[in-house]
């Protein structure tokens, strides 16, 4: 069992300490990530605790890597003889180090670096035996490309090439990175190889997660083409069974009284409301572990029309985003699958969300009834928040999250497993409900590039705070996912409309 | 009777009774429909019957043994295994629990028994009415069956026809004004895959090709432009809509050339880089003698179709796959204890089997899902 962090917890300190002993048998049996054959499924009582940070995958990220040269001493040729290939691999060699050890990764350092066609054939055997989840190569030569190629040619594993600037030209860059499965890096700044090792690691954690898809009345288990997510089709019908047997416990009050705590201030709902909230939200942890499952989305939405539970989710889900856990609204499968993303590449919660054009200022305003509040990342103060009903239905608790203005935002957006949607904007503001209608976290977004608001692709594309297009977009090219933006010039400007 | 022939006698009569004894073996994924493999090996769907038999200089019929199997201890699966003469075929179908349906895999393993080397003609037997691409068959829109990636290269080709995994779209188009009637029909390659023909000309020849575009879904320019490419000719990229207009027909000419001297001069449409809408169509082919198109006004109207060497209405009735309809031949060289193996994707009830070129599954991630997905299946479901 991997160490539980408190400060991720939506408990205090003390509290959430007494709940982890308490329960520490039963956490045990409720790894999502145990061992078994044949699950019988577990059995929890309703004050077992579940530690969130267990829900969250721990893949086992394997990368081996190499520095590829040509036979020393250089003489002309890029890097140059004045290269010092000691220094720089030494100094690169740190950096990977420590890298990998602040993302969890696992690299396999060759002793020595690659300089011959032989050297590159036995490497290319040798990774071939038990094929990791990429390679990484460092150039240290302009004739080394070549080599690069093969492997990428003959091993079809994920192939990371960086290239530090003095070891490619243009010619290099164009042809290496159209290559499928491999991702090319043309720079001295090291955080880009750090950030592909996450995108590696981020595939993993893909692989290794189980979606609750909680809609209708079937039970089934798919995988998702590409990215590997096992998708768990239960009834709808659980989830409220599992919050109607999920008493006010003592984890449940102590996160209800943590919650109304953080927030600004709370305007519809009761004390009643909040302790529900956080019953939906220990409801959903318990779930998710019996099901040896790590996220969920939800057909909310119908659950709340049926009138089966009095809370809908959205401020259970927010604390959930902000500890990792993919929460999905409305059971939409490839929205929550892009909040994952965000979760797992960009190590932050987003919110998808209904679009508006917003046509007097041009701008889109994004809004749902939840959102995580670590907008910055998970180990990250939160951003103020409201606590709010669910504004269609009057129910409950939702979050009204204040997202900084004037900050650059994302939207991402699967389509399917193999496309994105990927657009950028500015927050310009929070918009309040009343005067407006709609849903309670409603942020008003200049987008980059997009002339006209009305040509905003997609609906229910997930908002990220930064600008993360540039790592979007590799991931993407990495792993065979074509990426798509909303068109930049007016498809109204020329009356091309109906 | 000699005692040889008894012993020959008493298996034959075990395996007949084996084989009237045998019951289908379901093939499922946790929570889906399941299809079986009946006592003959065959695989049963909902659309049809998938049978292989094997032929050649030295191979016999064979019956087969049918078993329930755990592939990686987790799966449920179904084997079947025949002798054949010279050759042993082990046919392994698991239920691959992909999105949203799954897929049934069935790999066909053919190993020589033989002193010597065999070379086998595997016959796939499948259903009457499925259409054949490249990689797939279909029966109308929906792909049933995925062949392996070189089985193409033993198929007998017709003198034309699509080479593709795209889909006819009958009465699609709503050309506006008197034109040719093949402008009311398509072909689409959804999801981005290109519509490709093959047509077969004299090795190295010259020709006229004109092809006729109809955009009738978009009405705004820039949705779907197309990359229109004709063996030795230049690529022309067009937006119809932004060229001509909303269900208003065009042409383009290209002076093609079978560059490759292969004889066979092969047409192609994709999505434009950064096309919005991926998916390409195409409407109308024309194959003239060099130098000999007509007026392209009048190609539009439908006055000049008698001239064309070949005039393909595409995705109308007379549109046809290059393909031969009926069984598929897969021919596979086995050397003295050799073996080989030969994956089909089939699909499911209620689903479709994956298209290769929009897909990223393979061997080795189908058969880890089905053993993610029952290794923590809950017993009691």
């Amino acid at each position: 069992m991997s160490p539980h962090d408190c400060r991720s917890c939506c408990m205090n300190r003390r509290e959430c300490l007494k709940f982890v002993s308490a329960s520490a048998l039963g956490a045990a049996l409720l790894l999502p990530g145990r061992s078994s054959r044949a699950v019988e499924k577990a059995e929890l009582a309703p004050d077992d605790f579940v530690d969130p940070a267990a829900l969250r995958p721990k893949p086992a990220v394997r990368i081996a890597a190499t520095f590829l040269e040509m036979p020393r001493p250089y003489w002309l040729g890029w890097p140059g003889t004045t290269y010092d290939l000691e220094t720089h691999q030494k100094r690169y060699q740190s950096a990977l180090d420590e890298s990998a050890q602040r993302l969890g990764v696992q690299v396999s350092m060759e002793a020595a670096p690659i300089s011959s066609e032989e050297a590159v054939t036995a490497w290319v055997k040798k990774v071939a035996t038990q094929p990791p989840d990429a390679l990484l190569v460092m150039l240290q030569h302009m004739q080394c490309w070549n080599w690069a190629t093969r492997i990428a040619k003959e091993t079809g594993i994920p192939l990371l090439v960086f290239a530090p600037v003095g070891t490619a030209f243009t010619g290099h860059i164009d042809n290496g990175s159209r290559a499928g499965r491999v991702h090319v890096i043309s720079t001295l700044d090291w955080s880009a190889v750090e950030d592909a090792l996450r995108m590696v690691k981020a595939k993993r954690l893909f692989e290794e997660t189980r979606l609750l898809w909680i809609r209708s009345n079937q039970r089934n288990e798919t995988v998702l083409d590409r990215l590997g997510v096992k998708v768990r089709a239960i009834p709808r019908d659980t989830f409220n069974q599992e919050f109607d047997k999920q008493p006010a416990t003592d984890e449940v009050k102590q996160v209800a009284a943590d919650f109304a705590k953080g927030a600004e201030k709370i305007v519809e709902p009761t004390d009643e409301d909040v302790v529900n909230c956080a019953r939906a939200y220990v409801a959903a942890k318990r779930l998710m572990a019996s099901e040896t499952a790590n996220g969920l989305s939800m057909d909310c939405l119908g659950m709340v029309g049926a009138r089966l539970v009095p809370t809908p989710p959205c401020g259970a889900w927010t604390m959930l985003q902000d500890q990792g856990i993919t929460a999905g609204c409305e059971a939409d499968l490839f929205g929550a699958i892009s909040m994952m993303l965000t979760s797992y590449l960009l190590d932050r919660p987003g919110y998808m969300n209904d679009p508006v054009p917003e046509t007097y200022h041009n701008s889109l305003i994004a809004a749902h009834c939840t959102s995580g509040t670590r907008l910055d990342g998970f180990d990250r103060p939160p951003a103020p928040y409201i606590l709010r009903d669910h504004s269609e239905s009057s129910l409950g608790v939702s979050t009204q999250v204040l997202w900084p203005k004037d900050q650059p935002t994302t939207l991402v957006r699967f389509t399917s497993p193999h496309e994105m949607i990927i657009d950028t904007g500015t927050v310009l503001a929070n918009v309040d409900t009343p005067p407006a209608g709609g849903c309670r976290t409603s942020v008003e977004i200049m987008m980059d590039d997009v002339e006209d608001c009305r040509d905003v692709r997609g609906f229910h594309q997930v908002v990220v705070l930064g600008n993360h297009r540039r790592i979007l977009e590799d991931f993407c090219e990495l792993y065979g996912i074509k990426h798509i933006r909303s068109p930049r010039h007016s498809t109204f400007a020329e009356g091309d409309s109906v | 009777m000699s005692p040889r022939d008894t012993t020959l006698l008493l298996l034959l009569l075990a395996a007949a009774g084996n084989l009237a004894g045998a019951e289908p073996i379901p093939i499922g994924s946790p929570g889906f429909p399941p299809s079986s493999v009946d006592a003959a090996g065959r695989l049963v769907e909902d659309w049809g019957t998938v049978d292989i038999q094997l032929s050649g200089e030295g191979i016999v019929d064979g019956q087969a043994r049918l078993s329930p199997i755990k592939l990686d201890d987790v799966i449920p699966a179904a084997q079947a295994v025949s002798e054949h003469g010279a050759v042993r075929m082990t046919r392994t179908v698991y239920r691959a629990p992909i999105f949203p349906e799954g897929v049934d895999v069935l790999q066909v393993g053919l190993s020589g028994t033989g002193e010597k080397s065999v070379d086998v003609l595997m016959t796939l037997d499948i259903s009457a009415g499925v259409q054949l691409g490249r990689r797939t068959a279909r029966i109308g829109g929906r792909t049933v069956l995925v062949l392996p990636s070189d089985a193409a290269a033993s198929q007998q080709l017709l003198d034309w026809g699509y080479y593709d995994e795209s889909v006819s779209l009958p009465g699609w188009g709503k050309p506006e004004g008197k034109c040719d009637p093949a402008f009311t029909n398509i072909r689409a390659g959804m999801g981005g895959v290109p519509i490709v023909y093959q047509f077969t000309v004299a090795p190295g020849s010259q020709a006229d090709v004109v092809l006729g575009l109809c955009e009738s879904h978009w009405a705004e320019a820039g949705q779907r432009p197309l990359r229109c490419q004709v063996e030795g000719a230049a690529i022309q990229t067009v937006d119809p809509v932004a060229k001509w207009g909303q269900h208003k027909p065009g042409t383009l000419l290209f002076r093609a050339r079978d560059a490759n001297g292969d004889g066979r001069l092969e047409v192609s449409v994709r999505p434009a880089p950064r096309a919005p809408d991926r998916n390409p169509i195409l409407n109308v082919i024309w194959l003239f003698a060099p130098g000999e198109s007509p007026p392209l006004e009048k190609l539009i109207a439908g006055q000049c179709n008698d001239l064309a060497l070949r005039y393909v209405d595409v995705g109308g009735q007379n549109d046809q796959s290059v393909f031969p309809p009926g069984k598929l031949e897969f021919r596979v060289r086995l050397e003295k204890d050799g073996t080989q193996e030969l994956t089909f994707l089939v699909a499911c009830t209620g689903g479709s089997a994956p298209v290769p070129e929009l897909s990223d599954w393979d061997n080795d991630s189908l058969l880890r899902a089905a053993r993610d997905v029952w290794r923590d299946w809950p017993k009691d479901h």
